[in-house]
């Protein structure tokens, strides 16, 4: 099982991946999902942000067996709380294992 | 050469009489569209013929329906839903507007790459005008009973602003979306036509209604048709499908504890107002199962479950 502060850095990384921006612009500035949608040439629209999402997820259940499901965000949600909540799920000892 | 030689050389092929052409059926929705353009080497004027056919068909008069309402009969929550449904309508125009433009300018990005596809895309663009029309007696019904019935007045600026035009996006998920637009529509005006008093204002619910389900129909064939074709792929529309189903989704309308403020267009679903003590249409396990057999048209894929849609989303989408 790898530690939390390693599935941090994991989540960072894929879902900056994921939406085409880099770490640095995704979490210095805290941007929140519409800005995200916004800056981003990949997104268009809030299906786009889900699906980023989903591949962040499937990178975990993939890479350490982990299955996280993530409720729906409004767009005013910052960065740093999709962090946690993404946290909160791969730390959960309730969650379902993959 | 003689003169009746060269009348005949010029003799044109003769011309099908009236009487041979073949007899057709009851009008309806191509289901198999992809099949129909491909295999049956059906044409765009001859898809255009069966839309026109079932247009026709379906015609029904806002005038005369009306005239059937019994004004004096409609109580205090009947009048609620039906300034809900006036409201929602409002939102309709603009939802046909943007797929006739986007699906113009999709058919000319296809025309070369795929000439099938181009024609799904006119095909879907041509419907568009049908389905704006239809949706212009459901606006204009609803609106006028609910200046007749003297109900809470909607503002120009209400007007202008339920006009705002959705933005583009995948037409797969576009199709998708409205697929379930539709169905929610239709099972929200079928509980509607069951609990409201005076029959010919339920009359004018269960049209509606039927119209609605028609649409729906439409969506779908036209949705499949894409994924059919192998240009789409099936993830969009278990995307959307998904944005509505899951916890806090949009299935659940202004009802949600929160509804997203956009400034770019207007869901119906959202702007629905309940008022207490007043019926509120629902049947969240009807919409879900209509969801549920739309997808399964549309892709194939069997799901019959919230769960099952995003566990089959996640997959299509990988890593």
């Amino acid at each position: 099982m790898p530690d939390a502060q390693e599935l941090e850095s994991y989540i960072r990384r894929k879902f900056a991946e994921n939406v085409g921006l880099t770490e640095a612009e995704l979490f210095s500035e805290d941007l929140t999902l519409s800005t995200l949608i916004t800056r981003s040439e990949r997104m268009t629209n809030s299906v786009d942000l889900m699906e980023a999402f989903a591949r962040t997820s499937n990178g975990l259940r993939k890479d350490f067996g982990l299955r996280v499901r993530l409720p729906a965000l409004s767009l005013d949600t910052p960065v740093s709380k999709v962090l946690a909540v993404f946290m909160g799920e791969v730390t959960n000892p309730e969650r379902k294992s993959a | 050469m003689s003169v009746l030689a060269r009348s005949l050389e010029h003799e044109e092929p003769p011309v099908a009489s009236p009487q041979i052409v073949p007899s057709e059926g009851r009008p309806a929705i191509m289901a198999e569209l992809y099949d129909a353009l491909t295999q049956k080497g059906l044409s765009l004027v001859d898809i255009t013929w069966e839309q026109q056919r079932l247009h026709e068909s379906r015609r029904w008069s806002v005038v005369e329906m009306l005239s059937t309402v019994d004004f004096t009969h409609v109580g205090e929550a009947d009048r609620h839903l039906v300034w809900n449904a006036g409201r929602a309508e409002l939102t309709t125009k603009p939802g046909a507007d943007r797929l006739e433009r986007l699906a113009d300018v999709e058919c000319r990005r296809w025309q070369e790459k795929n000439p099938t596809v181009a024609a799904i895309m006119q095909a879907c663009g041509t419907w568009s005008r049908y389905w704006n029309e239809e949706e212009a007696h459901h606006e204009t019904a609803f609106n006028r009973l609910s200046t007749v019935l003297r109900l809470e007045r909607i503002s120009d600026a209400t007007f202008i602003e339920f006009r705002k035009v959705f933005p583009d996006d995948d037409m797969l998920r576009t199709l998708t979306l409205l697929s379930i637009s539709e169905v929610v529509a239709a099972v929200d005006y079928g509980q509607c036509s069951q609990m409201v008093q005076d029959p010919g204002l339920r009359a004018l619910f269960k049209q509606v209604a039927a119209d609605e389900v028609q649409h729906m129909n439409y969506f779908v064939s036209f949705a499949k048709a894409l994924v059919d074709s192998g240009a789409y792929h099936a993830k969009e529309a278990f995307a959307v499908a998904h944005l509505f189903l899951r916890d806090g989704g949009e299935l659940h309308g202004s009802k949600r504890e929160r509804v997203e403020s956009r400034d770019t267009h207007v869901n119906w679903w959202d702007q629905l107002e309940h008022r207490e003590g007043f019926y509120a249409p629902d049947a969240l396990r009807k919409k879900e199962q209509l969801i549920f057999h739309a997808l399964k048209r549309i892709t194939g894929i069997t799901v019959t479950s919230r769960e099952g849609v995003e566990d089959t989303w996640m997959d299509l989408v990988g890593c």
